[in-house]
């Protein structure tokens, strides 16, 4: 019996021309609609309905009350911790007003689960400082990257427009 | 006098590598692309924290508030009176209730009437913006019927 030869494998021209243009468009288009974004972070609040008493800071008192004040330019004029003045540089005040509120839920432990926070901002402060007030508030970030929370519970006092005052 | 003539040879590149790379390329974009983030207006500069994360999974209704100042492509203010950011309008912060009861209205259509209490109004808004104009928003999602706020910040730089 008289076998055929055998042949080699004929080599399969693939048509990758057009796959290739395809790919690069794919590419350019996810170039293109890349937006680095940094990630954003939430701070959730707390909404009173019903308006509360000003007082200081009271051990028995659930609420802490940190208050901030302005300048006519919105910066900051003053951060008090309960009736504490802790100043006005960023970010030196907030330092001091996170090491307050880190030694008060340490000294009570239960007393700060139930800690509220309520801040009294003046209507023209840049809001930035408002956000570094509740950062201090909520904890803090170790050496190490670790998040130490604080306190939770954080809210607006009701709002004091201008023409109040 | 003769001259040989040579065959033409067929150069064949190797396109192997070339598409790896293209392919690893075009992975690489699609992982990193965020579509989700539209809603987040490029002139609205957030305060930033390290304390702010991101919350652990996501909401399913929430209404993005823009609120900043105008600003050229630097960053630089062009304009002193904040103002909510939708899409391509410019709305004062203090004119802004009818547009949340909108809002109000759609998810109400889209979901039930108790779906509104499960909504969270996110309001990201400008470092410089005056903190009564946010508390005056968190009032005005409080009296069309929102429960739920979150204030947004920038989570990965030092202040």
């Amino acid at each position: 019996m008289k076998f055929r030869k055998h042949q080699g494998d004929a080599k399969v021209d693939l048509q990758m021309a057009s796959m290739i243009d395809i790919v690069f468009q794919l590419l350019i288009f996810f170039i293109l609609t890349l937006k680095i974004i940094p990630p954003e972070g939430d701070f959730n609040i707390n909404m009173p309905t019903v308006q509360k008493a000003l007082t200081g800071v009271m051990i028995d008192d659930p609420i802490l009350r940190i208050r901030l004040e302005a300048n006519q330019d919105g910066s900051l004029k003053q951060l008090y911790f309960g009736e504490l003045a802790l100043g006005n540089s960023a970010p030196e005040a907030f330092d001091q007003l996170s090491a307050k509120v880190g030694n008060l839920v340490s000294v009570q432990p239960l007393v700060a689960e139930e800690l509220e926070v309520e801040i009294i901002s003046d209507y023209i402060l840049n809001y930035r400082h408002v956000v570094a007030a509740m950062s201090a508030c909520r904890g803090r970030v170790t050496p190490d990257g670790k998040r130490v929370t604080y306190l939770e519970n954080i809210k607006f006092a009701p709002i004091k427009r201008p023409s109040e005052v | 006098m003769r001259f040989k003539h040579a065959k033409p040879t067929v150069v064949e590149a190797d396109m192997t590598p070339m598409i790896d790379m293209t392919f690893q390329l075009i992975a690489f974009f699609m992982i990193v692309t965020n579509f989700e983030q539209t809603q987040a207006d490029e002139r609205v500069k957030l305060p930033a924290d390290r304390l702010a994360r991101p919350p652990l999974a996501p909401r399913e209704l929430e209404v993005v508030v823009n609120v900043g100042f105008d600003r050229n492509a630097d960053g630089t203010k062009t304009s002193d009176t904040p103002a909510v950011f939708y899409g391509e309008e410019r709305i004062p912060v203090l004119e802004y209730t009818p547009r949340l009861k909108r809002e109000k209205q759609m998810i109400e259509l889209q979901h039930d009437k108790e779906a509104v209490n499960d909504a969270t109004i996110v309001i990201r808004a400008d470092g410089d913006v005056p903190t009564g104009l946010v508390q005056e928003l968190i009032k005005m999602g409080q009296e069309v019927g929102f429960q739920k706020f979150a204030l947004k910040a920038m989570s990965d730089e030092v202040p």
